[in-house]
């Protein structure tokens, strides 16, 4: 039996009141693994990326309990979750958010600027992450100057960085051609044969295929949890 | 993250966002230059008008004869007045009659003008004590004597002039021991006095000085006086002075209602509190003028900041997303804050110091000749520290809030 790093039990996440109050999460329990790599489908709407925000620490549930590396979050300090997002998580948004007017080098850099490592080493890991997602001659290029494909392996690279445990991906191929979207997930699936533990959101099933397990959900309950390898 | 760390993203946010650094740079050096200037310029004009009223020494009480006059036709008729005479001098110089009195000097106008070989001028001419120009106007003498008592029981031919007047009519060479003419008459210039401006009422360098019993008799042939200047003990005893003043004179004069004065009394205490009061009115404009442009200014930064900091909730969004803490990220809006009120205000202390020079190079020469330039350390102090706190309390109090929030609230925020 494998290391737990994630164990979700009973998570709900309401936004707003009255008439305005959405159910987004409704009574989602999951565990997840170390090294286990897991597409979470379902149509638009149905809280995907309410779930995954929640498992990447970005967001918090506003009932149930989430237990992350052995401790539950209620029991971290925002301090140490802000730790947590920079050593053990990282993440890629479909919409890239990379800092604009800054160069792939410092935009992979920037989890570095808030751990503890040393500012001797920061170039080596980012040229390291940056190999990894073959864009090692695009360094001094700025964002704009980048193609989507190139802006979202940048994005890899930058949650690579830190050499987190896990990796969470938002429909990470959303802005991408087919073509590129492939190329990318060929980076991710090769990232987790080397053990990252892999989280994406998507709805497109070719992408999915790709995961060793395809989580669906559906008005925000959980539909199907399935093995496909 | 140490402070290095935080300099250098901050810095590295400012050069990325180069337009709106420049932005709020532009809006924290406006303000700052406009309380400079404010600052300057109002303390230089404070400077200029207690310059002016300096001179004005607040014992100095006035008498003369007939109605104080209420208006400027009125004042020819102080001229042919003949009620104050030498007998009041005597009455007035008695310890028991005006006992706070220092020192009475009566004066006698003499119209008319001064002539040297053919050249002519018209200066201000009194007969009277030309000491009291010398002990009470700080107007000392270049060279030669002043005249005596004596001189004037013998109502010698003697004056001393001021500098414009020895300018006018000798230019370079010596005035001293030459003869000017006066009506018909050769007066001596025994002294000359040193150039030294307008003083209070008097242009002391256009004064013609001889003494008051010579002028009475060859020049005007009167023997009453224009006026009496009484110079109290202290500024304290003025009131007490005017009393005595006009208790003496209506005894000498047999005059038992005040209606019926054939004197007035004025006394330039009464002038220099009005004087004191334009000040404080003055400061007061220039105050709130000051406070404006702090408002104005600090609303300049607190607007720029604020946008600044709204526009960057996704960038705090993404920094929290990759670890930075609450603390690192006010830490980042912080200096960036305080790296560009700096800037502003360094450069708008510069602007506002070379512009408020110009400025009073300019009015010096086109307005007030004596207009000084003056840079108080207060406007800097006053200017820097208002819009850095403006500065950083607005662009650290949107910064908290948005760092505040979670990672993903910031980056959908839009
Ligand atoms: N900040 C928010 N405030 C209010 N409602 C929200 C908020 N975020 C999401 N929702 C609602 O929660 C529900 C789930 O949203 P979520 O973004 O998780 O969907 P999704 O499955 O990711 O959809 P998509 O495939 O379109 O990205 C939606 O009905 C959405 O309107
Ligand atoms: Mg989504």
């Amino acid at each position: 039996m494998a290391d737990k790093l994630i164990e979700a039990k009973n998570l709900r996440k309401v936004y707003g009141e009255a008439d305005a109050r959405t159910v987004a999460i409704d009574d989602i329990s999951l565990d997840i693994d170390k090294g286990d790599f897991v597409a979470i489908m379902g149509p638009s709407g149905s809280g995907k990326s309410t779930l995954l925000h929640i498992l990447a620490l970005l967001d918090k549930p506003t009932e149930g309990t989430y237990i992350f590396d052995g401790r539950s979050i209620d029991k971290y300090s925002e301090d140490e979750l802000a730790k947590l997002r920079n050593e053990k998580a990282g993440f890629v948004f479909q919409a890239f958010n990379l800092l604009p007017r800054t160069t792939v080098l410092e935009n992979v850099e920037l989890p570095l600027l808030y751990s503890d490592i040393k500012e001797s080493d920061w170039q080596e890991r980012a040229l390291k992450a940056i190999r990894i997602v073959n864009l090692e001659h695009r360094l001094k290029h700025e964002s704009a100057q980048l193609s989507g494909g190139e802006k979202q392996r940048v994005a890899i690279a930058r949650a690579l960085v830190n050499d987190p445990e896990i990796i969470f991906a938002d429909e990470p191929t959303g802005n991408l051609d087919t073509k590129a979207g492939k190329d990318l997930m060929e980076i991710v699936a090769n990232l987790n044969k080397e053990g990252k533990t892999i989280i994406l959101v998507t709805h497109e099933e070719e992408i999915a295929e790709y995961a060793k397990r395809i989580i669906r959900v559906r008005d925000g309950k959980l539909e199907s949890d399935t093995k496909t390898k | 993250m140490n402070i290095k760390h935080s300099f250098k993203i901050a810095y590295k946010a400012l050069k990325v966002n180069k337009t709106r650094s420049f932005l709020t740079v532009l809006g924290v050096l406006i303000g700052v230059t406009a309380i400079m200037m404010m600052v300057a310029l109002g303390s230089g004009a404070e400077n200029l008008i207690l310059d002016e009223i300096s001179g004005f020494g607040g014992e100095t009480i006035v008498v003369r004869p007939g109605k104080q006059p209420t208006g400027p036709t009125d004042i020819a008729g102080t001229l042919f007045n003949d009620s104050l005479t030498e007998r009041d001098v005597e009455l007035l110089r008695r310890k028991s009659n005006v006992p706070h009195a220092e020192k009475i000097t009566p004066f006698v106008v003499v119209p008319g003008n001064v002539s040297y070989e053919g050249d002519t001028y018209t200066p201000f001419m009194l007969g009277g004590d030309v000491n009291f120009f010398v002990d009470f106007y700080d107007a000392p003498l270049l060279e030669g004597d002043t005249f005596t008592e004596s001189d004037a029981k013998q109502l010698s031919k003697v004056a001393v002039i001021g500098d414009k007047v020895r300018q006018e009519l000798f230019g370079e060479s010596d005035a001293l021991g030459k003869d000017i003419q006066i009506k018909d008459q050769k007066f001596r210039i025994i002294g000359v006095l040193a150039k030294r401006g307008q003083v209070a009422v008097f242009d002391i360098d256009n004064l013609v000085v001889i003494p008051h019993t010579t002028a009475q008799k060859y020049i005007l042939g009167i023997d009453y006086f224009h006026e009496f200047i009484v110079m109290a003990r202290d500024v304290d005893t003025v009131d007490r002075t005017i009393v005595d003043i006009e208790a003496t004179l209506r005894g000498a004069h047999k005059i038992d209602d005040p209606e019926k004065d054939d004197f007035f009394v004025v006394s330039l205490s009464g002038a220099a509190e009005q004087i004191q009061t334009v000040i404080a009115t003055l400061t007061a404009f220039l105050s709130s003028v000051v406070a404006i442009a702090l408002v104005v200014g600090g609303v300049g930064v607190m607007n720029i900041m604020l946008v600044s900091v709204t526009e960057r909730t996704r960038e705090i969004g993404l920094r929290k997303a990759v670890g930075a803490t609450e603390k690192e990220i006010m830490q980042q809006f912080l200096l960036e804050a305080i790296l560009l009120t700096f800037i502003g205000g360094f450069v708008g202390i510069v602007l506002g110091g070379i512009l408020s020079f110009l400025v009073a190079l300019g009015l010096a020469q086109f307005v007030a000749s004596n207009w000084s330039f003056s840079f108080p350390f207060s406007a800097i102090v006053l200017g820097m520290g208002v819009t850095t706190l403006v500065g950083v309390v607005f662009g650290l109090y949107p910064a908290k809030k948005a760092a505040e929030r979670s990672p993903i609230d910031a980056l959908r925020y839009e």
